[in-house]
């Protein structure tokens, strides 16, 4: 009896279960093959990107890095914008014409610079762009001004200063007031015009490459101060400035030829075609920009077709490679440059020196100061084998800051190669002999996940300790925040890191790497007078054959100091479906551009 | 029962109080300079450091930066959450409906399941259906949720091209997105019975498959191994005997008898598991692109977010605190013993 209850009602249940699974199943896969729309080519009017990361925001004054930069530069226009692929030939965009001498736009040896600007051109708001629309732009971003944004490149060629603080104390508000004219007077329109009067000589390519990208975008001012944005006003202008977050998160107020659908933290941002855009609506209609993580998942969707272009790490590169139907271009250049960097002063409390002397247990903190010791350790890395297995060979070993592509960058420049006998023969020389004698004991740190600095401070490990039994080189892991700490405060004896161009300009690369005030030599404590000299020159020079020259010394001088020394400039891939039509590459772009895109074979 | 309801709602405060300085005292053993990193993405920005930590008061005592955050709480703001570029309270109302639904399927599948093997195993003690239901059981309990995730998804969706990631089918985003389909909970398939749309509540199905799926696999063992041993002490217990003795069949006894006292453990640990499934499921809903509270909770973690860690542990305190309450008010009508005293 009892038997018979138990089984009974169990192959019941059981029955009932597997039924139901089955039924849904059923039902879920007729449906999915009947009923869904197929068709050859998925989702054939929607670009979907599968990446890692997504925007911090939609203000492009707020905005600085390249996530929030790809959705921003296909919602807003700017006043002229990269002429295809290239870095230093220019297309009107808003404007009627880019600006030159010939033309009669460019005046006063460059220091004035007038922009006329076309009518007519709607906004996704449903108003104009005007003149004073784009002065209420660079004026906005100006006043915006927040800490660790993009509108120092903006105050440069402006006001002559990197931050606003150097003109004056704002909350005083007499200066807050004659700030406030001088940002007034900076832009300015006349008539149909709107002019840009230059505080210092500037050249004007690096002008316009500033002016072609997210922080110069045309904002519609009726939308943004709908917003609760700066309203445009100087009386109270303070009040708008380095706000806590940005005034135009999740806003659009652009003119570009998609318009924001919606944007779904954490999951996707969807732009949709602007119907009324002034150079005709795109191709597609969406294009949604998709964060997934899970790089399993992410290569599934694009190889189902679900993705149209994806994000691929550079381990898992090989895996993709051969896929049908998908479409990989190689070897494209990068404005990257990944370098190892000294501390000429560590900070004495760092716990990175160890017992802090040279008794073969630590380094003194100024143990980088001897540039015999700098070069010891540039001519023990072995840059082949990094690039190998860092870059699986997909990266260029070049001489200095100034990467590859750029103007200024010397090919015939000596470079610090993999030579462990100069190494050795530095090491002897370095601080009289005390260093080879005595030996040391150095950390190095990466952060984890952070393959390339892994490889790279093992590698540096390796060939040291080989040199001599009395040099030891300790790798640490740490995560992001702690190595971030250590660095700006001066406690790393050694950093690896890397700087990605805000804009193409040799100068965007040797001031953070060579300038006493410059980012990574400001942690560095590195400073040679003749340097920044030169560095100023180059930016106030507007002979570009001069400017040249000037960065070619510049490079000589970093071979010689060698402040850091450079590992890697990385080329990149791009993965697309090869039902994707019209993709080109700009190193400068933030992502992927929508407008040029179309999908079919 | 009234004023045990109000006594038990009140325990909340300082529950949440404690959870909450607990999170920020330890969130304080990172110093200004490393919480700043949650500003600094990159190197570019690293120049600002010290800007950024005088700006958002990151070098202001423990207390100090505690109170703020408090008296913002108190008047509704729970903050900006840096990770995910919007307010904290936002930022769960837009990940809870994700979440809910996950649990909203995979909760009742799990118990379901759990007690039926969970009795079927004790009722075959020592038998061969018992030793086969418990091995498969912990097999499952023993899996990595992202392996399992994982192989689901490369044989389903990369193999047979069914069940893909993400919530719905891009044609269906869209459908939402255009305003055509009106979302009222954000619990997709709920919706779509709303909005009398079967083809979007098949979409929202089909993607619910695989990680409900992974869920009541890795979960089910859990109220299973419960409901057995229960199960196995009520059987052992003088009033089954007596029971049976009373010349009551076996189905009577189990079912009347033995069932429902067993199941007394079993809400307990219904009540945490669904709270549990409430407060995110931080593999699977990365895997799956499912993303809710808790990919949103673990993404605020690593990044040092304060304002959203904090937010939600108010939120997964308070889904606690409810379930509890849920369980007790549960285990008083199925026990007069505890409605009693």
């Amino acid at each position: 009896m009892h038997g018979k209850y138990r089984h009974g009602v169990s192959k019941l249940a059981l029955i009932a279960i597997i039924v139901v699974i089955a039924a849904i199943a059923i039902g879920a896969g007729t449906y999915y093959f009947t009923v869904l729309p197929r068709s050859q080519i998925k989702n054939p009017d929607t670009i979907i990107v599968a990446t890692i990361g997504e925007p911090e925001t939609l203000d492009p004054a707020w905005a600085y890095d390249t996530a929030s930069g790809e959705v921003i530069f296909n919602i807003y226009d700017t006043l002229i914008f990269f002429d295809g692929p290239k870095v230093d030939k220019f297309v009107p965009m808003i404007a009627e014409k880019v600006p030159s001498v010939e033309n009669g736009l460019i005046k006063d040896n460059g220091m004035t610079i007038i922009f006329p600007i076309k009518k007519g051109i709607k906004t996704h708001d449903g108003g104009e762009i005007t003149p004073e629309d784009v002065e209420y732009s660079f004026e906005r971003a100006i006043v915006q001004e927040r800490d660790g944004g993009p509108t120092w490149m903006l105050l440069e060629p402006l006001l002559g200063v990197d931050a606003l603080e150097e003109l004056g104390d704002i909350s005083d508000p007499s200066q807050a007031a004659k700030i406030a004219e001088m940002i007034d007077k900076a832009i300015e329109v006349e008539g149909d015009n709107v002019v840009f009067h230059l505080a210092k000589p500037f050249p004007t390519t690096v002008f316009f490459q500033i002016l072609s990208q997210t922080w110069s975008s045309i904002v519609d001012k009726e939308c943004a101060v709908k917003n609760g944005a700066w309203p445009g006003t100087w009386d109270n202008w303070v009040d708008y400035h380095n706000p806590e977050v940005p005034e135009l998160q999740e806003v659009d107020c652009g003119s570009g030829p998609f318009m924001l659908e919606k944007w779904e933290h954490g999951k996707e941002v969807s732009l949709i075609r602007f119907d009324n855009y002034f150079l005709g609506p795109a191709k597609i209609k969406r294009a949604v920009i998709k964060r997934v993580d899970e790089w399993s998942t992410r290569k599934l969707m694009f190889l189902k077709g679900d993705a149209d272009i994806i994000y691929v790490p550079r381990q898992h590169m090989k895996e993709i490679e051969g896929a049908e139907g998908v479409r990989v271009v190689k070897d494209l250049p990068t404005l990257q440059v990944d370098a190892i960097f000294f501390t000429f002063e560590v900070d004495p409390k760092s716990p990175y020196i160890g017992s802090g002397k040279l008794d073969g247990n630590g380094i003194p903190p100024d143990f980088f100061k001897d540039v015999n010791l700098r070069k010891a350790f540039a001519y023990a890395f072995d840059y082949e084998t990094y690039i190998k297995e860092a870059w699986l060979g997909e990266a260029e070993h070049i001489p200095g800051p100034i990467p590859k592509g750029l103007p200024g960058f010397n090919p015939d420049q000596p470079k610090y190669t993999h030579d462990l006998k100069k190494a050795e023969e530095y090491f002897k020389k370095a601080l009289n002999g005390e260093v080879w004698e005595k030996g040391f004991k150095i950390i190095i740190l990466y952060n984890t996940g952070n393959v390339q600095r892994k490889t790279a401070a093992e590698i540096l490990k390796e060939n040291i300790e080989k040199i001599n039994p009395k040099f030891k080189v300790e790798v640490r892991a740490v995560e992001w925040p702690t190595y971030l700490k250590a660095m700006v405060k001066g406690q790393l004896p050694i950093f690896i890191i890397g700087w990605i161009a805000d804009y193409p300009d040799p100068h965007n690369f040797v001031y953070p790497f060579m300038h006493s005030s410059g980012t990574f030599s400001a942690f560095q404590k590195y400073s040679n007078p003749t340097v920044d000299e030169l560095i100023e020159k180059g930016i106030t020079e507007s002979d570009q054959s001069k400017r040249v020259e000037i960065y070619k010394e510049l490079q000589k001088i970093y071979y010689e100091d060698v402040p850091s020394f450079i590992i890697d400039q990385p080329l990149a891939r791009h993965y697309e479906r090869d039902w994707v039509k019209g993709w080109y590459y700009n190193p400068i772009y933030p992502g992927v551009y929508f407008y040029v895109l179309s999908k079919g074979y | 029962m009234r004023a045990y309801l109000i006594r038990r709602l009140l325990l909340v405060i300082p529950t949440i109080i404690g959870v909450t300085l607990l999170i920020f005292g330890v969130t304080q053993l990172f110093d200004p300079y490393e919480r700043a990193s949650l500003y600094i993405r990159d190197p570019r920005q690293a120049a600002d450091i010290n800007e950024i930590i005088r700006k958002y008061g990151l070098d202001q005592p423990f207390y100090i930066q505690y109170f703020n955050w408090m008296s913002q709480v108190l008047r509704g703001n729970l903050g900006w959450s840096q990770s995910m570029h919007m307010s904290v309270l936002e930022a769960l109302v837009t990940h809870l409906p994700a979440t809910a639904e996950l649990a909203l399927y995979s909760a009742p599948l799990i118990i379901i399941f759990g007690i039926f093997l969970g009795k079927l195993s004790a009722v075959n003690k020592d038998k061969a259906i018992d030793h086969a239901t418990r091995v498969v059981a912990i097999i499952g309990w023993s899996l990595p949720s992202f392996w399992l995730g994982i192989v689901l998804l490369a044989v389903f969706y990369g193999g047979l091209g069914i069940f893909p990631p993400g919530r719905l089918s891009p044609w269906a985003e869209a459908m939402i997105a255009s305003g055509e389909f009106k979302v009222y909970t954000g619990l997709y398939t709920i919706d779509a019975i709303l909005n009398l749309n079967p083809a979007v509540f098949l979409d929202a199905l089909m993607h619910l498959v695989l990680p409900v799926t992974t869920i009541v696999t890795i979960n089910v063992a859990l109220i299973m191994r419960i409901m057995r041993s229960s199960m196995l002490e009520q059987l052992g217990k003088t009033y089954i005997i007596a029971a049976r003795a009373r010349g009551l069949t076996s189905k009577e006894v189990i079912d009347k008898h033995a069932t429902k006292n067993a199941l007394i453990s079993v809400i307990t640990i219904s009540g945490i598991l669904t709270a549990g499934l409430l407060s995110g499921m931080v593999i699977t809903e990365t895997v799956f692109e499912f993303k809710g509270v808790g990919y949103f909770a673990a993404n605020a973690a690593t990044q040092l977010d304060i304002p959203a860690v904090l937010g939600f542990a108010l939120f997964a305190g308070l889904v606690f605190v409810i379930a509890n309450l849920i369980v007790d008010i549960l285990y008083a009508y199925i026990d007069p013993r505890i409605r009693l005293g």
